[in-house]
């Protein structure tokens, strides 16, 4: 069953169009991803699911609730988790969680035990008096996720959690997400860390400029490359014919052109690359450079987009 | 409703974790109105008048000498220091420890008998800010003892044509006339009555009762205004995005910070005057409730201010000289520093633009001249409908996300 709904989605900042026609859905108990560089408008989609935003275009449901018609019952389904560190630094971790969860309705019987549970899930009960300003950057991000599940929410959306953070918290962070789902949150996560996706996400979106360029798990997405990717530096002047018959070669399953660079996803990239060397030899053809990458979401986003992730 | 005073608390308490912003909105303004309390309304309700230190050289040691001397200390503000000679008191003066010094000529009394041209030498440095003072106060009894020169004159000449003789007791004449004419001086026939209407007990204008309030509202201005631009600082870090997305009413999140806004502004009042009360025996006039009912429409007026200010402006960088211009131009105009009375009549309606003017001339009514409630309605009813103004067009404007 999807828990949210997104048809046709766009959002426009006067002439620039920051989602430009998204469609996807997320089903109930699944670890959803978005992946794609900054810009390639991933928080643009959270803002608008958790009806921060308004949409220039589309139909976005969550939890059941039309984030247009109906926005107070859908920030009651949600919790969020934003990319800025939106906590109060005069104030320690209990006060935070105290002030947040009661604008998240959380009963007063109930708030302190609220607190205690999350502290104790994030790993700072030790540091809940401690003022906010002097923790560490991981620990301000834990808090922040901690925040983001005080109303015990069915949909939790978390943008670029881990920025900055050092890899001790990252783990604790994903150990988090991972138990969280495993108790039935469904989760939105944006990231630019190809790593991360591959590691949480049941099935990745992968964006850029505005629209979903590929959308399935993180295996298959991988799988579409083959066992490999080449990519071959050519001059201008290369030869059309000659590139037909790059295609022809055995264990070379699909070759494209984008401007200067030849890349070839390959059955066997080793054995592949062999044949295109010596074909290039055989007709004089002059190689300006030679990379073979392996096969992961970032050559994904690579082969898709002709770019670099973090770009 | 319960949400709202949530927010109101949290913005308090976060105010309360601020120990500079306690130091800002409490101790800065108790220091500056001490201070300027001390420069410009003296110590103890104004009931010790300023006195200036006068050094006299008196050459002539006649009654005329000693006439002068006694209008001076008459005046209670000035206290004659007869003891130095003339380069010591010029020297005082020169060095800048005495205002000026007053040099009493050889000859002077003669001179004024005599009706022959004389002149009391007064000393002043050139920027001395006491010698227009002096200046004004010798060149009265100049022009006093002048005055009776002609009139004896006059009679004089009177008497001989009328005598038709010149046998008559000419000195006699002077000397009575001259007595009576510095009588006269002393108790002049036709005097000039200074009333200040209201004031303490005393009947005594009281600059602590304009400096106090003036500072309470300039200070009150300076925290609300700031606590304003909280709310741009909040945009900035993220918590304003993360309340708009929890299930809190749009006006429950607004209302809660104006509130606390408004409360902090009233806390800060009440303790300025309630220093003022106890410090420098300010009088409080004759209506407490008159006096609450102003300062609650003052704040409300400053807390819309504040809204409306964080409306138009984008950022906290702009905030800040924005706010400083507005409080201390609408301060300054509108007679936080100075009693709009003081001020020329254009700049007088041109005040009447800053809420400032109107929180002013309401505590000035109740607490200088001892109006009642019934005299401040009006100055009320302004800096409500001037909230008002602030707040509808405030919110209209205010951006809950940006773009």
């Amino acid at each position: 069953m999807a828990l949210a709904k997104v048809a046709n989605l766009t959002k426009a900042y006067g002439d620039v169009q920051a989602v430009a026609g998204v469609s996807f859905e997320i089903q109930e108990g699944e670890i959803f991803g978005l992946l794609g560089p900054n810009g390639a408008g991933k928080t643009t989609i959270i803002n608008v699911l958790c009806t921060y935003t308004e949409p220039t275009g589309g139909e976005v449901v969550v939890a059941g609730h039309s984030v247009a018609a109906e926005p107070d019952a859908v920030k009651r389904a949600i919790g969020v988790v934003p990319q800025d560190i939106a906590l109060y630094a005069d104030l320690n971790a209990s006060e935070n969680l105290r002030f947040f969860g009661r604008m998240h309705d959380v009963p007063e019987p109930v708030l302190k035990r609220r607190i205690d549970e999350l502290l104790q899930l994030v790993g700072l009960t030790e540091h809940a008096r401690k003022r906010v300003e002097h923790y560490s950057g991981g620990m301000k991000r834990r808090l922040n996720l901690a925040v983001g599940l005080l109303g015990e929410p069915r949909f939790l959306m978390l943008d670029e959690p881990t920025v900055g953070v050092d890899p001790q918290s990252r783990n604790a962070i994903f150990e988090n997400i991972q138990a969280l789902n495993r108790g039935g949150l469904t989760v939105l996560y944006t990231t630019h860390y190809m790593e991360e996706a591959e590691m949480l996400c049941d099935r990745v979106a992968i964006m850029d400029e505005g629209q979903i360029i590929a959308l399935d798990a993180p295996q298959h997405l991988i799988n579409s490359l083959g066992t490999g990717l080449i990519h071959i530096g050519i001059r201008d002047d290369t030869d059309e014919e000659l590139l037909a018959q790059l295609r022809a070669l055995p264990r070379v399953r699909r070759v494209t052109r984008r401007n200067d660079t030849l890349a070839f996803e390959t059955v066997d990239a080793q054995q592949a690359l062999l044949g295109i060397i010596g074909l290039f030899n055989e007709t004089d053809t002059p190689m300006t450079s030679l990379e073979i990458l392996e096969p992961n979401l970032e050559s994904v986003f690579i082969q898709l987009t002709g770019k670099q992730l973090r770009d | 409703m319960k949400k709202m005073l949530h927010v109101g608390l949290n913005e308090l308490l976060l105010l309360c974790k601020d120990r500079m912003a306690i130091v800002w909105m409490v101790i800065v303004p108790l220091v500056l109105t001490f201070i300027a309390t001390l420069v410009f309304g003296g110590l103890g309700g104004g009931e010790e008048a300023v006195v200036i230190d006068l050094p006299v050289v008196d050459h002539d040691g006649g009654e005329m000498a000693v006439a002068v001397l006694d209008i001076l200390s008459g005046t209670g503000s000035l206290n004659m220091e007869t003891a130095y000679d003339e380069e010591a008191a010029r020297q005082l003066v020169s060095q800048g420890d005495r205002a000026g010094a007053l040099i009493i000529p050889a000859g002077f009394t003669t001179a004024v008998m005599s009706r022959e041209p004389t002149a009391l030498e007064l000393v002043v440095v050139p920027s001395g800010q006491t010698a227009p003072l002096l200046e004004g106060m010798v060149r009265g009894i100049s022009s006093g003892f002048a005055n009776v020169q002609t009139v004896v004159e006059v009679a004089i000449g009177e008497a001989q044509r009328a005598a038709g003789s010149h046998e008559l007791d000419y000195e006699g004449i002077t000397s009575r006339a001259v007595a009576v004419a510095v009588e006269r001086l002393h108790n002049p026939l036709v005097d000039t009555l200074v009333t200040v209407v209201g004031g303490d007990e005393e009947g005594q204008f009281d600059a602590t009762s304009q400096i106090v309030p003036g500072y309470a509202v300039m200070f009150a201005m300076f925290t609300v205004l700031s606590a304003s631009g909280g709310i741009l600082e909040e945009k900035e870090r993220g918590t304003f995005k993360r309340l708009l997305i929890s299930p809190l009413p749009r006006w429950a999140l607004l209302g809660g910070k104006l509130l606390a806004q408004f409360v902090v502004g009233v806390v800060q009042i009440v303790l300025l005057f309630l220093f003022g009360a106890l410090v420098f025996h300010i009088s409080l006039g004759n209506s407490l409730l008159g006096l609450l009912l102003v300062t609650l429409a003052t704040c409300w007026a400053t807390t819309s201010l504040g809204i409306l200010l964080v409306a138009v402006i984008r950022s906290r960088k702009q905030i800040h000289p924005i706010t400083t211009l507005v409080i201390l131009g609408s301060s300054a105009l509108g007679g936080s520093w100075y009693p709009l009375f003081l001020m020329p009549k254009v700049v007088q309606q041109v005040a009447r633009v800053t809420l400032v003017s109107w929180a002013m001339e309401g505590y000035n009514r109740l607490m200088i001249l001892g109006g009642s409630l019934g005299d401040v309605w009006v100055d009320i009813g302004v800096l409500v409908l001037y909230g008002a103004i602030c707040f509808t067009v405030g919110l209209r404007l205010f951006r809950f996300k940006e773009a």
